[in-house]
């Protein structure tokens, strides 16, 4: 929060002083791109570097050229040691990125990045000084026309061969271990494409033929005419791999999404969620937004964040079926279970569907929207007035301005309150879309309401929970319906997780049980309540709402949800109860329960950002 | 090629890396570090050019090797102060080239190895004049911009920190870090400059000292977080919180009292409301310490107020601080206004909405 009012830049002085701090804030910006994407083979001709981008300015390849000649780059020559004492290595002016992988010539990446035949198949990196190298060596099988030429006395032409190739990526140095696993997948998945694309039609050898003849070519010329170029300023237009690579660096270092069709015919398709998942400036590890999207549940519903007709465009021909009927059938006011009928899809495949979207920055995941819903303004949301947000909420809502609309939720403020406005000359369903346009864009929280148990400490009792109260879920056999515990990306499951129709058929059986006093139900009561100890039963007891065996029997049901960690919404699903029932068994019992408001641990990753 | 342990690094590994370890000029003195078949190894390569050495050149390479899976940060300003003092070394008394000075070597390694695992430091004596020390320094992520309006707060108890290791201006300040005092209160009656005492209170959250917490207020408003369930799950925060916020001379407050004043805290409810609702729980609790210490662990958040000014007239200025950027503390703070000051002044403006976040 105090990053984002820095923005607005009163004191010259402020700045400067803190320029540090703010470079290293943008700088973080470019943690997550790359700086080159580099691609080398190593084969029968050596180790060759085929391609980089970008490339050097034409100044610099000529010291490069010569290889007794330092890199003009390099940190500490051994005259600078004898000078500095402690040995400690001075600070340079720091080096822009381009500078920093510029420094390495053509011949040395080729030597360090094409890995000796052992390295292959795995993830590999090396870091020299500032610059992370990330890729994934593969091996390529020997072609065919070696057997061939040992068997087959005629005279072939010397066909070069490749033994294996890597497509490397250069980063920051210090960039995010969870953005270099994500680059290393990149280039594992662009060397299986090649790979097979090798092996079908020798695809790789005959554009490493060409990038080499160009560079062949361009040395040439250079010698006689003495006018250094750079050869890959040539390549590109030869070259469709080389098209693919720029492309995919492009990609990378804008919008995040990549989209390659190697040889025009095998699709790469990737994303990298450091650039898609921001939130109020900083980036959301992928690790915890897979943990959040295991944690999801049938209640909840599935929100787009582009219109239906924008996304069903964006996606390939060949796309799941299962994909766009969930699309076209989605809706904010539509839980998952029902999105799982609405579509005729079973609920474990609307889970992965839903959290590939999610994945993917195309959708995020809210409580379904309804009259009860209570939201109030996100403490990450942007309310300047001269924000982008602003004019795209002037546009799409003329004669309203954001500010306006959001102060109404200082105050939590729920659906039906917000659509009984004193300015009557609002539509309601424009209202709703309003709500719907400020959750897209992670301006409005949801609060819900969770509840805990807490007695009145006796007079000798300790004011702190015994031990041996902690663990009361566990021991009532709490029951939490879970999402298909086996929800990760891409792995099937069994069957049993799968089939959650209604809430607990256990439960609301108590409703079928004869009511009144029944010893079945007395004993029923008894057991759940002796979870509880000696004193905390007795006060419970006490409470004149207890002498209604219904009452006590429903909050005895309830007990173990009264540890703060369900809300009102998730017991009303899974006990199958209404809204008004839960509120009055609370306030019937108020002396022993502490009632609090607070937005959805589990799903408030989709709208502010971690620590 | 020496090696501590001897074992540690196979034949293959050594043949695959080679290449970075012993490098072609291009690579010399810059530090590289290699991941391959479960290790890491991290060196930095020298050159020294002679006469006097067979091919007219000496090349050395003293690194570390690691399991690839290890944070090697800390580790790489060690590699190169040593790969810089090996060369000063070699160069004043040829000691790596020397035959009977290089035996040394592997002893050297030796202690470097344990000492490093075992304390984080070493301390390797070379010869009689020449002594290398070594330690590894925690890398920590840096700290927040310091603002005027932001209270510091220790997280530990003051009297724990031996104050003559601080530098001077911390040492002026340490006093008045009450976690009640700002930024700009702290300048003012320490009489230390302003930037200085922002950059001091930076440098102190960026060791993890202190936290910043905002200014208090019985006017302002706060709300629970979801942490704030980690009071009832959490049995040390439990202890810890009953601890800070019991009044000095009280018997401990009990939990469910400071639970229910953290739970009371809702958005439109200020701090003097509480207080007139929840008497009989604060019996035993200073209220200014239970906002402390929901501040620093997170169980409750400040809900600031920021105006905004929707103007439909088009000949005005520009609002400069009425934008939803500037918080009624930061305004208050930069125009030496009080609360009620700009509440009066913004209430009679029909053009500016207030946010509350």
């Amino acid at each position: 929060m105090y990053i984002h009012s820095s923005s607005f830049d009163l004191q010259g002085e402020r700045k400067s002083m803190y320029k540090q701090s703010e470079n290293s804030f943008f700088k973080r910006g470019e943690k997550t791109s790359p700086i080159s994407v580099i691609l080398v083979t190593s084969g029968s001709r050596g180790n060759k570097l085929l391609f980089r981008y970008p490339f050097q300015r034409v100044a610099d390849c000529t010291s490069s050229l010569t290889t007794k000649q330092r890199s003009p780059y390099a940190l500490n020559t051994t005259g600078d040691v004898l000078e500095d004492p402690d040995g400690d290595s001075r600070e340079q002016t720091p080096l822009t990125d381009q500078q920093l992988v510029a420094g390495f010539s053509d011949i040395i990446l080729a030597t360090i990045l094409a890995t000796k035949s052992d390295m292959c198949g795995k993830k590999f990196e090396l870091k020299i000084d500032n610059v992370r190298f990330v890729g994934h060596p593969t091996l390529l099988q020997h072609p065919h026309t070696i057997q061939v030429s040992k068997t087959d006395p005629s005279p072939k032409r010397e066909m070069p061969t490749m033994i294996l190739f890597s497509v490397v990526f250069a980063l920051r140095a210090n960039a995010d271990p969870s953005v270099i696993s994500c680059m290393h997948n990149l280039s594992r998945r662009i060397a299986i494409a090649l790979q097979h694309e090798e092996r079908r039609c020798q695809y790789l050898t005959r554009e490493a033929k060409l990038m080499l003849a160009v560079q062949d070519e361009v040395t040439n010329m250079t010698e006689t005419d003495g006018s250094p170029q750079s050869p890959f300023r040539q390549i590109l237009p030869k070259c469709k791999l080389a098209r693919d690579l720029k492309e995919a660096y492009d990609s990378l270092c804008t919008t995040g999404v990549v989209r390659l069709h190697i040889n025009n015919w095998l699709e790469v398709s990737f994303c990298l969620p450091h650039k898609i998942h921001r939130v109020g400036g900083n980036h959301v590890p992928p690790e915890a937004l897979e943990r959040s999207l295991k944690a999801i549940r049938p209640y909840h519903a599935l929100l787009l964040l582009d219109s239906e007709k924008a996304l069903l465009a964006q996606l390939p021909l060949d796309c799941s079926p299962a994909l766009v009927r969930l699309i076209k059938t989605c809706s904010a006011v539509k839980n998952l279970q029902q999105l799982a009928q609405d579509a005729d899809l079973n609920l474990l495949q609307i889970f992965q569907i839903a959290a590939h979207l999610v994945y993917w920055g195309k959708a995020i995941i809210v409580y379904p929207l309804c009259e009860n819903n209570v939201y109030m303004l996100s403490p990450h949301a942007n309310i300047s007035l001269y924000s982008p947000l602003a004019e795209a909420f002037g546009q799409q809502f003329p004669g309203h301005d954001l500010p306006s609309m959001l102060a109404k939720f200082s105050l939590p403020l729920s659906l039906s309150e917000f659509r009984n406005p004193l300015d009557a000359s609002v539509q309601e369903a424009q209202l709703i879309q309003m709500v719907v346009w400020m959750l897209q864009r992670r301006l409005l929280i949801q609060l819900h309401t969770y509840v805990c148990l807490l007695v009145p400490p006796s007079e000798e009792e300790p004011g702190l929970l015994r031990d041996e109260e902690l663990p009361l879920v566990a021991r009532v056999g709490g029951r939490s319906l879970s999402t298909p515990s086996a929800l990760s990306f891409g792995s099937p499951t069994s069957s049993d997780d799968m089939t959650l129709t209604s809430p607990s058929m256990d439960n609301s059986s108590a409703e079928l049980l004869p009511g009144g006093d029944s010893p079945l139900n007395r004993r029923m009561t008894e057991t759940l309540l002796a979870s509880l100890t000696e004193h905390e039963r007795q006060v419970i007891l006490n409470i004149p709402a207890a002498q209604s065996p219904e009452d006590l029997r429903m909050f005895a049901r309830l007990l173990h949800y009264f540890r703060g960690h369900h809300h009102l919404e998730e017991i009303m699903y899974n006990e199958n109860m209404r809204r008004s029932q839960l509120k009055t068994l609370f306030d019937k019992f108020r002396s022993v329960l502490v009632v609090t408001n607070h937005e959805d641990p589990v799903i408030s990753l989709f709208q502010s950002p971690l620590e | 090629m020496k090696k501590v342990p001897e074992e540690y690094i196979s034949r293959e590994l050594f043949d695959t890396v080679q290449v970075y370890i012993i490098t072609k000029p291009e690579l010399q003195n810059k530090l590289i570090t290699v991941t391959a078949m479960g290790k890491k190894l991290i060196g930095c390569p020298v050159c020294i050019e002679h006469k006097k050495y067979s091919r007219n050149a000496l090349l050395f390479n003293l690194g570390l090797v690691c399991d690839a899976r290890t944070k090697t940060c800390a580790l790489e300003p060690i590699v190169k102060k040593l790969s810089g003092y090996l060369t000063t070394l070699e160069l004043e008394s040829g000691f790596i080239s020397n035959e009977e000075s290089k035996q040394k070597l592997l002893p050297i390694m030796s202690t470097l190895l344990e000492e490093l695992n075992a304390t984080g430091a070493c301390t390797l004596p070379i010869d009689e004049s020449n002594t290398i020390n070594l330690k590894l320094i925690e890398q920590r992520r840096d700290p927040l911009i310091v603002q005027e309006y932001d209270v510091p707060v220790f997280t530990q108890c003051k009297d724990h920190f031996i104050k003559s290791q601080w530098d001077l201006t911390t040492q002026q300040i340490l006093a008045y870090i009450d976690g009640f005092r700002h930024i700009q209160k702290i300048s003012a009656e320490a009489d230390v400059e302003l930037n200085l005492v922002r950059i001091a209170v930076q440098n102190l959250l960026y060791y993890g000292v202190v936290t910043l917490v905002s200014i208090f207020q019985y006017s302002n408003v706060y709300c629970t977080t979801p942490t704030v369930q980690s009071l009832i799950d959490d049995r040390s925060i439990q202890e810890e919180c009953l601890n800070y916020v019991t009044k000095k001379g009280q018997k401990r407050a009990c939990l469910r009292d400071v639970f229910q004043l953290y739970c009371g805290l809702t958005p439109g409810t200020t701090v003097r409301d509480l207080c007139s609702r929840y008497s009989q729980q604060l019996q035993r609790v200073d209220e200014r310490r239970l906002i402390q210490y929901g501040l620093m662990k997170a169980l409750i958040r400040r809900l600031q107020k920021y105006p905004v000014k929707v103007t439909r007239d088009e000949r005005s200025r520009p609002p400069r601080l009425y934008t939803g950027c500037h918080s009624y503390d930061e305004i208050c703070c930069k125009t030496g206004m009080s609360y009620k000051e700009l509440d009066e002044r913004l209430e009679n403006d029909p053009n500016i909405i207030v946010c509350w976040k």
